[in-house]
């Protein structure tokens, strides 16, 4: 077992080093494993993580960084694809549910959904874009708060993610507003946009079972 | 004595030492800190072996296996590849054309 002091100092790295995406996922956790096992080696001589990793935690643990490889791009492909498709079908259902039940329980809003096929298209790619910068902003936002000297305050890091969030979520919502109508006019009930989110969920659930890429 | 340690010359004379260790037996990272320590090597950061050895696999000049040890918890084994051996033996041909110059230089030096 770590002791508090350790464990602190571990549980940084752990989390500095882990959130490199596009890194090996083997080789990041068989390091992190060595590193443990080391300290945990070290403690018992009476060593702090400082003595072992040097007194710049966190340059050490860049230089741990450059050197494990990169995934094999293929695996990244395979990942980057559950999670569009798994995030459009979560999009696409919700907005085929709730606009279904708004319309049938409280007769507000339309039974069908007319939008231009560009349109449609550039808000979808401007989703996932967003998504992606959503992403990219939180993990280094994590990252930001690993090796500071003094705890920021729990209230301040809600707050500070509490606006990240905020930011987002008003983008999504003004981005369809803001972009223009062009393409071909569709009309569809907006049920099937439940049934396109089932479909699309239903795919992403068998590429995660026959790829195992969440395990 | 924090700059020169990072030097490209004791990085790589470093290289060489990790793998001359490894190929006297299969050896896990916090041994082979300790036996370079036991050796002797002046003040190296224990931690500093384990970009060392990353940078190594991705060389392929050592493999590391996952592994029991005879006391329990799984440990990480370095076994030099074939690669690994040439590049070891390209090391000791280079650290032996370099040690006996500079030691008479030095020594011509009065030092």
């Amino acid at each position: 077992m770590l002791n508090e002091e350790n464990l602190a100092y571990y549980e940084d790295m752990l989390i500095y080093i882990r959130l490199n995406a596009n890194k090996s996922e083997q080789q990041t956790e068989e390091v992190l494993f060595e590193l443990l096992e080391h300290l945990l080696h070290s403690q018992t001589e009476g060593k702090t993580a400082k003595d072992v990793f040097g007194d710049d935690l966190k340059s050490y643990c860049d230089e741990v960084i450059e050197e494990i490889p990169g995934e094999l791009t293929n695996n990244t492909v395979k990942y980057l694809s559950f999670i569009v498709i798994q995030f459009l079908a979560i999009i696409s259902l919700c907005h085929g549910i709730i606009g279904f039940a708004i319309h049938y329980f409280f007769d507000l809003g339309e039974s069908s959904m007319t939008f231009q096929l560009g349109s449609g298209i550039v808000v979808i790619v401007g989703y996932l874009i967003l998504l992606y910068l959503f992403i990219k902003t939180i993990l280094r936002w994590i990252k930001g708060t690993s090796f500071k000297k003094k705890k920021t305050k729990t209230w301040v890091e809600f707050l500070q993610v509490w606006i990240i969030s905020m930011v987002f979520i008003g983008l999504f919502i003004l981005f369809p507003i803001a972009v223009p109508s062009f393409g071909k006019t569709i009309n569809l009930p907006i049920i099937t946009f439940a049934g396109v989110g089932i479909v699309l969920y239903i795919i992403s659930f068998i590429l995660n079972k026959k790829y195992r890429i969440t395990n | 004595m924090e700059i020169s340690q990072r030097s490209q010359l004791f990085k790589g004379i470093l290289k060489g030492c990790i793998l001359s260790i490894i190929k006297m037996q299969p050896t896990y990272g916090y041994e082979l800190s300790m036996k370079l320590q036991e050796f002797g090597l002046p003040d190296v950061s224990e931690g500093s072996i384990y970009p060392i050895l990353l940078r190594l696999q991705r060389e392929k000049l050592i493999i590391g296996e996952m592994r029991k040890s005879d006391t329990g918890p799984n440990r990480k084994y370095y076994q030099l590849t074939e690669a690994g051996q040439m590049q070891l033996a390209e090391f000791i041909h280079h650290w032996d054309l370099l040690k006996q110059p500079v030691d008479k230089i030095i020594e011509k030096g009065g030092n």
